[in-house]
């Protein structure tokens, strides 16, 4: 019988080790109605209160056996500690992301900006130490503690208006090439804040670059350079994770020296495995919404198996575990993990 | 008259400026063509909507990105500044007027904007609300403007719900707007369980969509007229 702790077998997996069979977890939210129901807390509440925070990311394990514990909940922390006024819209009874409500940069003259000295002490950022901590002290000898930053690009998206940013990539792509040097210095500082504070790993969500959105050729021309700088820094396993169309930029994304790199539904796995040879972890594919909420039990156990075959490293959702995922779901997705014997992993 | 030589090269130059998302160019052309004498709708539907279609096709054969479309938007939008004050009301035979704008929640506002965009080229007046709007701004707005459509945008599972309370109240407080929904979780099905008169899965079908409504709603309204007169 397998004694191994599901932190162990994620720890064991970013080092390439053997492992019994492959971990179910995520670098994203990962928080469900279910849980938020039982701990009586509302959504809204979890984002500014570090014990509640701790509390949310730990109930995934807790209650489905689900093999992390990841916070915080939205993308605005970055943006927030640089300047940015952001809605977590605390009158709300059910499930709203906590947005910006009011940018950093409101014209192209502003994207010199200045990151402060003290920036981990701004905003949310030692909320979130505080919360990690908490999670840790509580669940932290039995899984892996993940958090996220946002890549250059998609902060940059988050405090300046983003359709403008899209065009001056093309544009004026060295003023763009500026502005996410600059910011990928303040996500290494959050960064390096967030690892001391004791992670076992850390994800970059870079979204705004998919392929749906920007060409694979920006991506490699603007997008991949500061998405290097960021991750050289990380000193913990690391993933890259962007969702949509990827599968013209995997490569790029194996590149920047990403540990893993965690992609969507919309992209083919089985052909990403292809390219990048069987030895790249690959996380990702399953579908949070069409699948895991949508789908029956059976839908489920099925696309499980699917990415197994494709050969995903780990069974982890495509973004976010969607809150509203029935409870029957989550606990079908955890139990064919270990069922399922198929996929040849030789 | 203009002569169709002229007019062919002209209307080939609109073109080419949104495709090569061109703002001059697109000014310039436009400016020629009202001296040339050429009628400002030709011009727009012509020129520059059959220059955005063109990229619409070049977005989906993935040779452009959101990027390129927005600049392309751009250089559209240059070129309609300068020939809309000469366009005479009837040219497009319905005049629509249009409340647009993301759900409360949700800030993905790329499409909703790329829908706004055919929505302005097609003259009908616009007030767009933005991203992120609180759900009683689009019923209010609508009673304020008395708008014939309201155009709401959601593209997350959890935001898209909010469309249902702005379709129901809206129905309650005005039965005779008419309500187009969209976005990627959106579907056909949606639309009619909910009660949303139309469903677009693009931009240009969103258009589309948006005068056979107007248009239905305009023939009503003379209908009823109509019938008052000869009664
Ligand atoms: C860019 C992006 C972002 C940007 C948005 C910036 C902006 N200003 O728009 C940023 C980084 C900020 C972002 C944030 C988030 N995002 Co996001 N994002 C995307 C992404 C990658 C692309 C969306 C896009 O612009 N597509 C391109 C445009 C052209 O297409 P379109 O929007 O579909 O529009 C067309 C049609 O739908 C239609 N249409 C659109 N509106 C309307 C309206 C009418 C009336 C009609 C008729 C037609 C119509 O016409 C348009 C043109 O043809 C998608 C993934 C994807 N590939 O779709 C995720 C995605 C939408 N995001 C998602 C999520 C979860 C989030 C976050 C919650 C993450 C988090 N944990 O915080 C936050 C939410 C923030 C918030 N509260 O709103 C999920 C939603 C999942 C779900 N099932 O609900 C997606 C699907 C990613 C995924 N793989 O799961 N995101």
């Amino acid at each position: 019988m397998s004694t191994i702790s599901p932190k162990e077998r994620v720890l064991n997996l970013f080092q390439k080790k053997e492992v019994d069979r492959i971990p179910c977890f995520s670098g994203m939210g990962n928080v469900t109605e279910y849980a938020l129901k039982k701990m009586g807390h509302r959504f809204a509440d979890i984002h500014l209160d570090a014990k509640k925070m701790a509390e949310a990311s730990a109930s995934t394990y807790e209650l489905f056996g689900f093999e992390c514990a990841v916070l915080p909940f939205d993308l605005c922390i970055e943006a927030e500690a640089l300047g940015c006024e952001i809605n977590v819209y605390a009158h709300s009874e059910g499930i709203l992301y906590p947005t910006i409500k009011k940018k950093l940069i409101n014209s192209e003259q502003e994207m010199e900006i200045t990151i402060p000295d003290d920036l981990k002490k701004k905003g949310r950022i030692p909320l979130l130490v505080e919360a990690i901590k908490i999670a840790k002290n509580r669940v932290g000898n039995e899984v892996a503690i993940g958090s996220y930053v946002l890549g250059p690009f998609t902060l940059a998206g988050q405090v300046m208006d983003l359709n403008e940013l899209l065009k001056l990539s093309f544009k004026k792509p060295d003023k763009v090439s500026l502005l996410l040097d600059l910011l990928a210095d303040a996500i290494i500082m959050v960064a390096e804040e967030l690892i001391d504070a004791g992670l076992d790993y850390l994800t970059v969500r870079e979204m705004g670059a998919t392929s749906d959105v920007l060409s694979p050729r920006v991506f490699k021309n603007l997008i991949q350079k500061p998405l290097i700088k960021v991750i050289s820094r990380i000193t913990i396993p690391s993933v890259l994770h962007i969702c949509g169309k990827t599968n013209q930029i995997v490569q790029f994304m194996i590149e920047t020296g990403a540990t893993a790199i965690s992609v969507d539904q919309k992209n083919d796995l089985a052909e990403s495995r292809k390219t990048l040879g069987k030895d790249a972890l690959i996380f990702g594919n399953l579908d949070p919404y069409n699948i895991l909420v949508q789908g029956t039990t059976e839908k489920v156990r099925e696309a499980v198996r699917k990415c197994i075959d494709d050969g995903a490293s780990a069974i982890w959702p495509g973004c976010d575990i969607w809150p509203t995922i029935p409870p029957e779901n989550f606990h079908a997705m955890m139990e064919e993990i270990k069922n399922y014997k198929g996929g040849d992993r030789s | 008259m203009i002569d169709e030589e002229k007019k062919k090269e002209i209307l080939e130059k609109l073109k080419r400026a949104v495709i090569n998302y061109d703002e001059d160019g697109a000014r310039d052309a436009a400016k020629e063509a009202l001296e040339a004498g050429l009628d400002p709708a030709e011009a727009i539907f012509n020129g520059l909507v059959s220059g955005m279609e063109e990229v619409g096709r070049l977005f989906e054969r993935q040779e452009y990105f959101v990027p390129e479309l927005l600049m392309c938007a751009d250089a559209l939008y240059a070129g309609l500044d300068i020939l809309k004050p000469h366009m005479k009301k009837l040219d497009l035979g319905i005049k629509g007027t249009v409340v647009i704008g993301t759900v409360e929640g949700d800030v993905h506002d790329i499409g909703k904007n790329i829908v706004k965009m055919m929505f302005d080229v097609a003259g009908f007046t616009v007030y767009d609300l933005g991203r992120d709007v609180p759900l009683d701004r689009f019923v209010e707005e609508q009673l304020r403007t008395d708008a014939d459509l309201v155009c709401l945008s959601a593209m997350m599972t959890t935001t898209m719900v909010g469309m249902k309370k702005v379709i129901d109240e809206i129905k309650k407080r005005n039965p005779k707007a008419k309500i187009m929904i969209g976005g990627a979780p959106v579907s056909h099905d949606i639309a009619e369980k909910w009660g949303a008169d139309g469903y677009a899965k693009d931009a240009s079908n969103a258009l589309k969509e948006a005068i056979n409504m107007i248009s239905a709603l305009k023939k009503l309204k003379e209908d009823a007229e109509a019938k008052a007169v000869s009664e």
